[in-house]
């Protein structure tokens, strides 16, 4: 931990009390700071939060809140978060983001401020592979101080883990154990940029279930339904599986046999979804249950075989819901499809997430409006009856998790009379069929002349 | 396989077609005599006796329809025009003609007399008067009588005929549906929670496509070359195509071969997985134990170390404890029925019924990488060979290897 230039707007944390969700595939770290504003006569407008350089490569969501009001009518407002500007240094390359406070802190005022984050594929497993038999064993490296460009006065990390077989665990003390939680805590007067790196070794049984690619495509047609069709290529990526799978341990010894691997996942679709199919490349998969109630659909799907460790499997997923959830006018005209951004399947990380909104043909001057930074462009597809294409809106994001899951816009003009367009042109081609036929009916193209002719 | 309605009706196109005797309806004589002989040989051949049977009672039926139609527009005619003139005309004419009459209107008969609420109204109608109608001019030549029905009769035949026809077209869309339909590589039961589905196949080859590298070469027998091509994206050894006899034969050496003899053969393939089907946990008749008999006589046929009696106890194919010893330490054997014990406590093979011979056993060339959900289809890869030291040479650590490994023995060659 070196000591860095202090910061320069002055502020310090009081206390810091992070807690370190280890229980899924995904790492979850819910952080408390109160700062104070130490700085004589400036306004602090933002608080700044540093990652190391892995964890920066990582991190898919960043999220920040304030309580607002007293015990009983708190409220928590979010907070813009975005990377600070690389300008400002940091040592050894960790990775500053600041916080947007709403009102900018006085002088020697205080106020808490909650962040919450998630890291993927930060959870290494070790051994890497595992035979059916064994548990799942993960690495999990962080640091016991907050990594932290301010003054901490006093901190703590309470890391919680799925089951109460912890391998190992670094000791910076004052560590305790207790069962499935490990604290680190208190520690008083730490530097800035103080980091005591650990590693936690624990067992983790959950599913890792990882998305390598998903590509979502969203046909909006103004007849009434908007056709979403997904394809997914899922991956194990936990420990990997070596050996021999035995079908008769993974049935007869289900609590021993393959504790890390899983049979099936759970998407959450919208209420309403009606020709729900589930197929890969060969056929239809029939291992496959939908539950709707009158807010959500879920769709329980089994993949043909179990996945164990280092396996993969790729399936499509397609479904229609009706225009009148989607589809509605801003207040300058425009329409605006409101969809849901991210992936359907419940506890997965997506590496690679692509959603493509097919617009209807005719729609002019479209713009996606999205909650977070994403890679977006256009695209022409042509579907049935089209002459010009359809707009498509294509939006490419990597490192996705649930917390995505946020409505999204795509805003477009169309003018109505482009509906028309497909309707005249089925009618305009029959027409002239029965046209042609009548005149090849009423025509003689006999060369010599007959009697019949008049 | 059956054609139902067709089985009475085609007798009697057969003498519909020869009156009279042309060119086209002896031709169609010829064609059914020669399909009956052949699907009698062997069933599936029934596909080439279709047609035949089908425009034959095509024939019969349109010649009943005639008689039929014909009867009635008479009947008709006669009671909307003249009434009672003709019938005491009739009756002298009907009288000494009636011999006749009922000789060929009993030709007629015959046709739909097989048909139980029929029988009656035939029988009814020969007892009744026939009325004798003037012959039709087209053919100056050849007097026909035509013979004529009473009304009633004919009505009621007619539609009894049209429900015969409507009974075999819910036949054969009911046959059509459920025997063939059935894509044999999605099976299903129905069971009290509803339908069951086995969809094992599909599963050995999406397992097979995306949790193997791209070369890697299956070995399995002929009869799941294409699907496993196809499905499973990998190569395969042989296939249905396959009219090599001896690469056919090579696979069946090696499936009917003790577990060291096989892996040898397939390591000189350059095979990493062997698939075999098993339908002793479910019930599934068509699997490799069933077909193991054709494994040995074509690998029999080209290897004379195989040896067709060496399998057999009393004639049969068993894989019980009556099994002979070269059947229990085969390689088909041993895959098929590896830890199958552990299922029941008994080893039960449903389809063969009765309980295996050799119950407990280890793998020491294959390990098992992958069996589907209801165990029918079963996946081994082939272990690699071991380093291995002979006991005196292990002391010795500097000395070389290699020259150790060379003096171990020839690997032997199962076909010198």
């Amino acid at each position: 931990s070196q000591a860095a230039q202090a910061a320069e707007d002055g502020i310090r944390v009081l206390s810091a009390e992070k807690r370190i969700d280890l229980t899924g595939p995904i790492v979850k770290v819910f952080l408390t700071l109160k700062v104070q504003n130490t700085a004589t006569g400036a306004d602090a407008s933002h608080v700044l939060i540093a990652f190391t350089p892995a964890e920066a490569d990582h991190l898919a969501i960043v999220k920040a809140t304030r309580a607002e009001g007293k015990r009983k009518k708190k409220t928590y407002i979010p907070l813009p978060v975005s990377p600070a500007d690389p300008a400002t240094a940091a040592p050894n390359g960790a990775r500053l983001y600041s916080i947007s406070l709403p009102t900018p802190l006085k002088p020697t005022d205080t106020t808490t401020v909650e962040v919450f984050y998630v890291l993927t594929h930060s959870l290494e497993p070790f051994p890497a592979e595992i035979t059916q038999s064994e548990s799942q064993l993960v690495y999990y490296r962080d640091s016991a101080v907050l990594l932290s460009p301010y003054h901490v006065q006093e901190q703590g990390t309470y890391v919680k883990t799925p089951s109460s077989r912890v391998e190992s665990f670094t000791r910076v003390d004052p560590t305790s154990r207790s069962g499935p939680d490990v604290k680190y805590g208190a520690y008083g007067n730490q530097l800035p940029y103080a980091y005591s790196p650990i590693i936690l070794h624990y067992e983790n049984n959950h599913a890792f279930a990882v998305v390598e690619e998903l590509v979502r495509k969203v046909e909006i047609s103004h007849w009434g339904n908007v056709q979403v069709t997904e394809h997914y290529k899922l991956k194990h990526g936990g420990a990997k599986h070596k050996g021999v799978f035995s079908r008769l341990e993974y049935q007869a010894r289900q609590s021993i046999s393959g504790a890390s691997s899983f049979k099936n996942l759970l998407a959450r679709l919208p209420p309403r979804v009606h020709s729900v199919y589930y197929r890969d490349e060969i056929g239809n998969i029939s291992s496959s249950h939908l539950r709707s109630d009158s807010y959500k659909s879920e769709l329980e799907i089994e993949p043909r075989y179990p996945l164990f460790g280092g396996w993969h499997c790729t399936f499509t997923i397609g479904y229609g819901m009706p225009l009148q959830d989607f589809l509605f006018e801003s207040a300058d005209g425009r329409r605006f499809a409101n969809l849901t951004f991210g992936c359907p399947l419940l506890n997965t990380v997506v590496d690679n997430l692509t959603i493509k909104v097919v617009l209807p043909e005719g729609s002019k001057s479209p713009q996606a409006v999205v909650p977070f930074e994403t890679e977006q462009h256009l695209e022409t597809s042509y579907s049935y009856l089209d002459v010009v294409g359809r707009t498509t809106v294509v939006i490419k994001k990597k490192n996705v998790v649930g917390e995505h899951n946020v409505p999204f816009q795509v805003y477009y003009e169309f003018s109505p009379i482009f509906m028309l367009a497909e309707p005249l042109m089925l009618v305009t081609a029959v027409l002239l069929f029965f046209a042609a036929c009548i005149v090849y009916l009423h025509t003689d193209l006999s060369i010599a002349k007959s009697q019949a002719s008049s | 396989m059956d054609i139902n309605v067709l089985a009475f009706l085609v007798p009697a196109g057969i003498i519909s077609c020869f009156l009279p005797l042309s060119d086209a309806s002896s031709f169609m004589v010829l064609y059914l005599v020669t399909a009956v002989y052949f699907s009698g040989v062997m069933v599936r051949l029934m596909l080439v006796l279709a047609p035949a049977a089908c425009i034959l009672s095509g024939i019969a039926l349109s010649s009943a329809f005639d008689v039929l139609t014909r009867s009635m527009k008479f009947q008709l005619s006669k009671l909307f025009d003249d009434g009672p003139a003709i019938s005491g005309n009739g009756s002298p004419n009907g009288s000494s003609a009636s011999t006749v009459n009922t000789s060929s209107s009993k030709n007629e008969k015959t046709e739909k007399s097989e048909a139980a609420p029929k029988e009656k109204q035939s029988k009814k109608n020969r007892r009744k008067d026939k009325e004798v109608t003037e012959s039709v001019s087209v053919k100056p030549k050849k007097e026909k009588r035509l013979s004529v029905l009473p009304l009633e009769a004919s009505i009621v035949s007619t539609l009894l005929l049209i429900a015969l026809g409507g009974f075999y077209v819910v036949h054969c869309v009911w046959a059509a549906a459920e025997a063939y339909s059935a894509p044999s590589i999605v099976l299903t039961s129905r069971s009290r929670e509803g339908l069951h589905v086995f969809d094992d196949f599909r599963e050995a080859y999406a397992w097979l496509s995306h949790n193997t590298d791209v070369d890697d070469k299956v070995a399995s027998w002929w009869d799941y070359g294409y699907q496993t091509t196809a499905m499973a994206n990998r190569t395969v050894i042989v296939d249905n195509n396959t009219w090599n006899n001896t690469h056919i034969a090579t696979v069946g050496t090696a499936m009917s071969s003790p577990e060291k003899a096989a892996w040898e053969i397939f390591d000189s393939l350059d095979v990493k997985y062997v698939l075999v089907v098993f339908g002793g946990l479910v019930g599934y008749p068509s699997d490799d134990i069933n077909k193991f008999l054709w494994m040995v006589r074509i690998g029999g046929g080209e290897f004379p170390h195989i040896k067709e009696p060496d399998y057999l106890r009393d004639g049969q194919y068993r894989v019980d404890a009556q099994a002979t010893p070269t059947m229990l330490n085969c390689l088909m054997y041993k895959l098929c029925y590896y830890r199958f014990v552990e299922t029941d406590g008994k080893g039960f093979d449903r389809v063969r019924g009765y309980e295996i011979g050799k119950k407990h056993f280890k793998l020491t060339h294959f390990e098992e990488v992958f069996t589907t959900h209801h165990w029918m289809v079963r996946i081994y890869k082939l272990k690699p060979q071991k380093n291995r030291i002979r006991g005196k040479l292990k002391k010795l650590k500097s000395s070389s290897k290699t020259s150790s490994t060379l003096a171990a023995g020839r690997k032997k060659n199962p076909w010198q």
